[in-house]
């Protein structure tokens, strides 16, 4: 209940929106804001997720005969991204209060449809409404990059759709291909994430399935080499929709990839991995480079998004818990991280309307307080300890140094994972390079453009936004166990489901279940713990990394 | 099987459609020179009436089961009753977006209606016809009506010539049928469809009956519009007054796929027909993925919203066909997907050909896409409906297009081998390339600012036929289930096993 009202509140506030007359922006916005601030009050009621299995679960029918339920719940996975996405909300509307004129009626109630839409990708276990909700998501965002956008708006917004629709659509046949293999295995037609997730299918179908789901989520991480999209929608987005692309949009690859694309297909998942971690460190390194060669912030940004979420895919790829654990980590990190900066790049575009790096220089002297925001931000955003984007980085390249001991699914010439975490260990330094650039090139220096001379500093409003962002890099970076003990119990069941799934799909055979099929019931699983069952599965091989996902240390331990 | 009084309620929608359509050709003949918009007034009250006949009927039938007329020329199943009731939607939306529209341009027929609501009937007679004699009635009612209303404008070039070309392929068509129809009669002795299924295999190996069998399908084709019998489509659908369009698009397309699925299903059943050396299942899919395939592409070029509709409309015969494939193996799941489709087709079409149709005057049609820019800042309520039929077309949730494609793309992968797949991995990056021309019209309503200023038509009539459009492909997506256990019901009888 708490679940569906988390997701449906921004949008039955975008139905209560057209009620209201367009002239009155300030009443518009003031609703929206209290719509989503009402939407974070009621999230922060999800928080307390059980260790295992689902929580708030949402169970309803739909369209019985094809066996659509709306299914709903949260873990430790998905809950903080929920809450990050609930907790953004409000803020971004603080951030356009003045910025969008132009419209906003239209604009709030796109926002707040989108809300609806990540919220609903989140905490979707029905397959179906998994892949509805990935889809609404789809059509507000491109509405706020064509209509509020900036001068190639129009080219930004269809290639945005046209790279999201190509992914989702081949991941919607593998959705479809594994719904027909469970009925052809149970006799039961069910879109329900935990039943599907129980076919083993043959090596060759679960390469294609891998492929396709992964597809769909590596345009959205963006993954080089499907990240080109991302540097355009970007820099056209207006402010609000950089900051909800940047730190939600981009977590749900990260995201599908830990919830769908591995567990569903271990074996191909062990096949493609050892490419994907390539990939990964391969956009660390280019997505730093290139940003260090922007002229334009927010492609700064853009570009150093692609490679911090670049840590993420290799995190996930390495598949051990502290590694997964630092990516989702990581993920959350991004979010704030790179939220703040867009909102950031926001304030001084809202004063300069350019967003040029040489228009700007010696911004510290007439703005202080936006400079002690903005070291903060910056310096989370380079991984200095203390502040946000150190835990996840840390325990992505730990992980990745360790891989080698636990992850035993590798071909040959990828048992040296240590070689990549070192590659990958340049991007921090990178990082820290075209940051500090940014930085001095902005605030530092001479204040030579007379433009920049009576810039006005932060006003309360922006102050009320960005505080809060800054409080969580601080909070996320000092005091990481508020979040791990969700995620590392959530990662540590994922794992386990996959390590003996992955044992179970060792011998290439035709399609089979974890479960047995328990007669009608088996399309409406009514026991939480059907997760937990396939793991502690009898009759699998002892001493095999599968029967104890909970043996390595706690990932907190490692930050102390 | 003789008639008796019992049927009378069986035959009464579509006798109601049939005087309807005689009572305004008399009422058009006393009209002189008033206004002729009580005519649709008449037509739309026929159609409801007929939808509540048509109902009762349907629930009076058991799912599955027979209800012959006429000797079994017509089978009045659940099959023909909700084809029946999508046809009669229809014709009502479509006489609804006409009177005002005929008049901006100068041509204000009474005819016009009592031609739709013969075309109807004849889509009615299709979606029954369980013999060749009932179902070359049923087309040619339906042909000789839709020919007439392209051209009815008269003083419009285009429209003369895109009647013209659609007549003249048309016959060829029809005698391409009746050919078909003959040979076929020739190997088995019989025009009903169900003496034809019971037919031996040494009487359906024949090459008589082969050859027969393709030279129907190739008729078909170039009803459905499939490629490559497609040329006509363009033209005509250009030609035609833009209501007129919609009705062709939605009506006659989905009487022909009406027609394909219970032949096709029946008649030529067999597995060797099927799947044999020229069996029509791996002709239909080669049809299927060269329509959609050709349809997109060249949707993707039109600068004309009409024409872009008319190639979009070839790629959606494209998708149907897909599932007329998947018929031949996974049979009832794959009908009521090909139906549900066309349902929201149906809707979906009349919302996009009722917005172009309203936002025409005189003189101007509007048909450039850069006539379409900022309509969205001057007509919010007309962008949004275009808006939503544009996102339907491609397929994008919360819509009935996207239900409708999900549903169809289940039914095909119901069979997992890899041909299936294969095809629906073509469909599916078909409906990907066709997302991008159905945006063009979302972008240049909402991102683009306003060119010349719209004057748009100002019609009660059509604006409520374009928000029950509108309405119906929301819910079709929002709330698909009634409509799925409608078509469920609906496939037809035992005969078709």
């Amino acid at each position: 209940m708490l679940l569906s009202l988390t997701t449906f509140l921004p949008l039955i506030g975008a139905l209560f929106l057209l009620m209201l007359p367009k002239e009155e922006a300030g009443l518009l916005k003031g609703a929206a804001f209290a719509f989503s601030l009402l939407t974070f009050i009621v999230s922060l009621g999800l928080i307390g997720v059980s260790p295992t299995g689902f929580s708030s679960v949402v169970d309803l029918a739909w369209v019985e005969p094809l066996g659509i339920r709306f299914h709903m719940g949260v873990d430790g996975l998905s809950l903080w991204l929920i809450l990050l996405t609930t907790f953004l909300m409000p803020i971004v509307f603080l951030s356009s209060w003045n910025s969008i004129d132009k419209k906003a009626r239209e604009f709030v109630i796109c926002l707040l449809v989108l809300e609806t839409g990540m919220i609903g990708t989140f905490a979707a276990l029905d397959m179906f409404f998994f892949y509805i909700f990935w889809e609404v998501m789809l059509i507000p965002m491109y509405l706020i990059i064509g209509i509020w956008g900036g001068e190639r708006r129009l080219y930004a917004s269809i290639k945005f759709v046209i790279y999201t629709m190509v992914g989702s659509l081949l991941m919607i046949i593998a959705i479809l291909y594994l719904y027909v293999q469970n009925h052809e295995l149970t006799g039961i037609w069910t879109f329900d994430y935990e039943t599907l997730r129980q076919v083993v299918l043959p090596h060759g179908a679960q390469v294609y399935c891998f492929l396709a789901f992964a597809l769909a989520f590596c345009i959205k991480v963006p993954l080089f080499p499907f990240h080109t999209w991302l540097p355009d929608a970007h820099v056209e987005a207006p402010t609000a929709g950089s900051v909800i692309l940047a730190a939600v949009m981009l977590k749900f690859g990260g995201y599908g990839l830990l919830r769908f694309a591995y567990p569903m297909f271990p074996w191909a998942a062990a096949q493609v991995s050892p490419y994907l971690a390539i990939l990964a460190v391969t956009g660390i390194i280019y997505g730093s480079l290139v940003a260090f060669a922007q002229t334009d912030i927010k492609k700064l940004i853009a570009y150093s998004s692609v490679a911090h979420l670049g840590f993420v895919v290799l995190g996930i790829s390495m598949w051990n818990q502290k590694a997964i654990d630092g990516a989702v980590y990581q993920m959350l990190a991004h979010g704030i991280s790179t939220g703040a900066l867009f909102l950031c790049v926001g304030v001084l575009y809202e004063r300069r309307h350019t967003r040029r790096i040489d228009e700007y220089g010696g911004i510290a002297t007439v703005m202080p307080k936006f400079l002690g925001i903005f070291l903060i931000i910056t310096m989370a955003s380079v991984g200095l300890p203390t502040l946000s984007g150190f835990v996840g980085e840390f325990l992505i390249l730990l992980g990745t140094f360790q891989a080698y001991d636990t992850w035993t699914g590798l071909p040959n010439f990828f048992s040296h994972p240590k070689i990549l975490a070192m590659l990958a260990t340049t991007g921090v330094i990178f990082a820290a390079v075209y940051m500090l650039y940014l930085v001095q090139k902005v605030m530092f220096g001479p204040l030579d453009n007379p433009k920049n001379k009576h810039l006005k500093d932060l006003s309360a409003r922006e102050l009320v936004y960005l505080i809060p962002m800054a409080l969580m890099a601080f909070w996320l970076g000092i005091y990481p166990a508020t979040f791990l003990g969700d995620i590392d119990p959530a990662v540590g069941q994922i794992m386990g489901d996959f390590k003996s799934k992955y044992a179970a799909s060792q011998d290439d055979g035709p399609p089979s279940r974890m479960d047995k099929p328990e007669g009608a019931d088996a399309g409406k699983p009514t026991d939480p713990d059907i997760a937990d069952r396939a793991r502690v599965r009898p009759g699998l091989p002892t001493g095999h990394p599968s029967v104890a996902p909970t043996q390595m240390p706690a990932p907190q331990k490692n930050n102390e | 099987m003789s008639f008796d009084s019992s049927q009378i309620g069986a035959i009464a929608p579509l006798s109601i459609v049939i005087v309807a359509g005689l009572a305004v050709l008399m009422l058009e003949a006393f009209a002189g020179g008033k206004s002729r918009r009580y005519l649709m007034g008449v037509t739309v009250v026929a159609a409801v009436i007929a939808m509540g006949v048509q109902y009762m009927n349907i629930v009076g039938v058991a799912p599955g089961a027979s209800n012959y007329v006429f000797s079994g020329a017509l089978n009045m199943d659940r099959y023909a009753g909700v084809f029946g009731l999508m046809f009669l939607a229809n014709a009502a939306l479509i006489a609804m977006l006409a009177p005002d529209y005929m008049r901006e341009h100068g041509f204000e027929f009474g005819e016009f209606y009592a031609l739709v609501l013969f075309g109807s009937a004849g889509m009615m007679i299709m979606a029954a016809a369980t013999d060749f004699l009932s179902i070359f009635i049923g087309i040619e009612t339906m042909s000789l009506a839709v020919y007439v209303l392209t051209g009815v404008w008269r003083k419009n070039a285009k429209s003369s010539e895109g009647a013209m070309k659609y007549f003249i392929v048309g016959s060829f068509a029809t005698a391409i049928l009746l050919y078909g129809m003959a040979l076929v009669y020739g190997a088995t002795g019989s025009f009903s469809l169900s003496v034809i299924a019971a037919a031996p295999p040494n009487v359906t190996g024949q090459a008589i009956f082969i050859i027969g069998m393709l030279l129907i399908l190739v008729a078909m084709g170039f009803k459905i519009a499939a490629v490559p019998f497609h040329m006509w489509a363009p033209d005509a659908y250009e030609g035609a007054p833009t209501p007129v369009t919609a009705f062709m698009a939605a009506g006659v397309k989905a009487a022909g796929f009406a027609v394909l699925m219970r032949l096709f299903g029946t008649a030529f059943g067999h597995t060797e027909l099927i799947y044999g050396a020229s069996g029509w299942a791996q002709i239909l899919a080669i049809i299927a993925v060269a329509t959609m395939t050709l349809g997109n592409l060249a949707a993707l070029r039109q600068e004309n919203i009409k024409r872009m509709l008319a190639y979009s409309s070839i790629s959606h015969a494209g998708y149907l066909l897909l599932g007329v494939v998947a018929s031949a193996t996974v049979g009832a799941s794959a009908r009521s997907a090909v139906m549900f489709y066309l349902v929201a087709y149906t809707f979906t079409t009349i919302g996009a050909f009722g917005v172009v149709a309203w936002i025409s005057s005189k003189n101007d049609e509007r048909l450039q896409l850069d006539g379409w820019a900022g309509l969205a800042s001057r007509h919010p309520g007309a962008a949004l409906a275009m808006a939503i039929a544009m996102l339907s077309l491609g397929g994008l949730p919360p819509t009935g297009g996207f239900f409708a494609k999900f549903y169809l793309f289940r039914a095909v992968l119901e069979r997992s081998d890899f041909w299936s797949v294969f095809l629906v991995i073509v469909a599916v990056a078909n409906s990907a390339i066709a997302i991008y021309y159905y945006l063009r019209v979302v972008t240049a309503m909402y991102f683009r600012e306003v060119g010349r200023e719209p004057k748009p038509l100002k019609s009660v009539p059509m604006a409520a036929a374009l928000t029950i459009a509108t309405l119906a492909t929301l819910a079709l997506g929002l709330m698909p289930g009634w409509l799925f256990s409608a078509v469920q019901g609906a496939v037809f009888g035992p005969l078709g096993k």
